[in-house]
């Protein structure tokens, strides 16, 4: 059956990512739960291992799904790992330069269309609000963009797919019914013992769930400037006994000499006015027993 | 020889048990209802939005009740309240986070269903209400979010809810009372608070469990769609049973949604600015990102003025709601191959290319703001 790269490309790459990707992610929550970013560093390194047998275990089962699913064919053994080999390798070489060739194309094309904007809006449009240049300009550059962007993923398809073609000239006719080919399949992905699959898909569930809030934070890892924390109670002060005895000893000092002044007050006794003022009085220090 | 006197295959605990319940309620009936549904065509993952949107309400649900143990919804407290969610209490910045994110994910998978039903033409006969009640759903998540994002009490919390309000008040007849309702008050104040909190845990969650039951039964009364190409004898032919297939596919794309969730609860998690005040200061109010297309539309020059406003927060919106609700009235051809479709595909295509040029359009207006 005839199918053209770009198709095959897209259609064993798309479930290869998707297929793999939920496992990764796995992986990357208990990353981010460990305090690792999973795209750099140790992180990053780590996730790249792991993905790795991921890939290959995806590519070669969506690999198989298209050729006995769409291509009525049986695909040599061992398809996941020869044809990932291949995928990466050319992966490694295009997708950067994908990068490289699209950033540049925007960077040029946001340039462009800004020079046009500006000189549209000082000789012709000087009225042109900011919102609608915005919207302008983004379309502009975003077109170019885009139309590159496509034109690079179509070759990088392309790529995938003629990378792929030796399989599927090298794969043995499948014949039978659309329902004899299903069940071949299923036959061959569908684990025989099913009740033991579930029970080991099950405690890995609950074994990750585990693993995952022993490493969850409890408190955030992103706390706010002014937030208080009141888990941590008012700051506790060293308690030094000469200078609390001191301090109650001024206090002392000073409420007698108030008591002291209200009773003169109250008698009628003559106020001196040469004499300070109680509270200085009792700031320099006087002891009760020199107030005596 | 002598013979057993015990049979073979005494029913143990566990299948006593079903039995019981089996007897009174009808179990292993409605297990067959619900799992031998039969999906023409076999099983899909652009199938799979639809429960996973229902796997994320059921978790917003919990983490709302949890959220709930600890908020208080006054204005001299929420915010407080929400510092202390996340600050003090075990998880709690996780769950917020969580529940922060997840009703982002809701906004995005109530998109992708309605685009996939759209797409797929499975709005026509005689799937019509199935298509209407999915509209008010619509409608009630937006509601979620809308009122949701007030109760933090932080700035963006409260100038969000000005903007919002303010939009809602330029509807005709029954604008000036909505927004009166809404605020109770001149300024949003304590009686906002309170309302929208009600609004959010009582009364949307109410009309959406409601709704959504209903979606289901006239789903399942209709039922499937199924794929909109191929012959009656192909599709006839690939039809599968919900169990376990699809099952499967569910059960993938819901682990899958979750785990992003997660990931975006640990890489942006929730993080308060100021405590709400009547003046702005630096900052400049702004919806959620899911109403930016909007709030950018309305920069433009064309929406200036109290009857462009109107236009643009109003009249459009509501029109195009309008249309959505009529569409399977209008479109009564029984067509349902997308790509027999030119003016769905293209319509569908442009309405996409305008969200997301005037979302990053907004996003880029930040940096003027600034």
């Amino acid at each position: 059956m005839f199918m053209s790269k770009i198709k095959l490309g897209l259609l064993i790459s798309w479930p290869t990512f998707w297929t793999g990707f939920t496992i990764k992610m796995v992986f990357c929550l208990l990353l981010l739960a460990a305090h690792m970013h999973p795209w750099e560093g140790e992180g990053f390194f780590l996730l790249l291992l792991v993905s790795i047998p991921i890939d290959i275990w995806a590519l070669g089962l969506c690999a198989r799904t298209v050729f006995i699913d769409r291509l009525k064919v049986d695909p040599e053994p061992g398809i996941g790992l020869k044809l990932w080999i291949r995928w990466a390798v050319f992966s490694a070489i295009a997708l950067p330069l994908i990068k490289i060739v699209v950033s540049g194309v925007t960077g040029v094309a946001k340039s462009v269309t800004s020079n046009i904007v500006h000189s549209f809006k000082e000789s012709i449009y000087p009225t042109l609000g900011v919102a609608e240049q915005i919207s302008i300009e983004l379309v502009m550059w975003g077109t170019v963009s885009t139309v590159v962007l496509i034109l690079c993923i179509l070759g990088w398809l392309y790529g995938l797919g003629w990378l792929a073609q030796p399989f599927v000239r090298n794969a043995k006719p499948l014949g039978g019914t659309e329902e004899e080919r299903a069940n071949f399949w299923d036959g061959l992905r569908i684990p025989a013992d099913q009740s033991l699959f579930l029970t080991a898909l099950t405690g890995t569930g609950v074994v990750l769930v585990f693993v995952f809030w022993t490493l969850l934070p409890s408190t955030t890892p992103h706390p706010h400037e002014e937030y208080e924390f009141i888990s941590k109670g008012p700051k506790e002060e060293k308690v030094e006994p000469k200078k609390v005895l001191k301090e109650a000893e001024k206090v002392l000092a000073k409420a007698e000499l108030v008591i002291k002044k209200l009773e003169e007050e109250k008698s009628g006794e003559s106020k001196d006015s040469k004499k300070p003022p109680i509270e200085e009085q009792a700031d320099k220090g006087v002891t009760t027993e020199k107030a005596k | 020889m002598q013979q057993d006197p015990q049979p073979v295959n005494q029913p143990n605990p566990f299948e006593k048990v079903v039995e019981f319940i089996d007897e009174r309620v009808g179990l292993k009936n409605i297990q067959a209802k619900m799992l031998n549904e039969p999906i023409p065509g076999g099983s899909r993952w652009a199938y799979a939005f639809g429960s996973v949107l229902l796997f994320i309400f059921i978790l917003q649900v919990v983490t709302g009740i949890l959220l709930m143990f600890y908020y208080v919804p006054s204005t001299d407290h929420a915010y407080d309240s929400t510092q202390y969610i996340i600050h003090e209490v075990d998880y709690g910045w996780f769950l917020l986070s969580y529940h922060f994110w997840g009703s982002s994910a809701m906004v995005v998978m109530v998109f992708a269903h309605m685009s996939q039903v759209f797409l797929w033409g499975a709005y026509k006969k005689p799937r019509e209400l199935v298509w209407l009640v999915g509209l008010a759903l619509f409608g009630i998540v937006m509601g979620f979010g809308f009122t949701g994002y007030l109760l933090p009490w932080d700035q963006r919390a409260y100038w969000a809810t000005v903007v919002g309000v303010e939009i809602m008040d330029k509807t005709p007849i029954i604008g000036d009372f909505m927004a009166r309702f809404l605020k109770g008050g001149p300024t949003p104040g304590q009686m906002t608070l309170s309302r929208f909190f009600v609004i959010h845990v009582m009364v949307l969650p109410a009309a959406l469990a409601g709704l959504a039951g209903l979606h289901i039964f006239l789903f399942r009364k209709a039922g499937p769609a199924g794929p909109f190409r191929g012959t009656p004898d192909e599709i006839k032919a690939k039809t599968d049973y919900f169990f376990p297939r699809q099952i499967w596919k569910d059960i993938v794309a819901m682990a899958c949604v979750f785990l992003i969730i997660c990931s975006l609860a640990f890489i942006e998690p929730v993080v308060l600015l100021q405590q709400a005040t009547p003046d702005p200061g630096d900052y400049h109010p702004e919806p959620e990102w899911y109403f930016l297309f909007l709030f950018q539309l309305l920069r433009l020059k064309m929406f200036g003025g109290e009857l462009g406003q109107l236009m643009g927060a109003m009249v459009l919106p509501g029109a195009f709601m309008a249309f959505l609700a009529a569409l399977p009235f209008i479109d009564t051809k029984p067509e349902r191959n997308l790509f027999k479709r030119p003016v769905a595909l293209v319509g569908w295509i442009a309405v996409m290319v305008f969200i997301l040029i005037f979302t990053v359009s907004a996003i880029i207006n930040r940096e003027f703001l600034h």
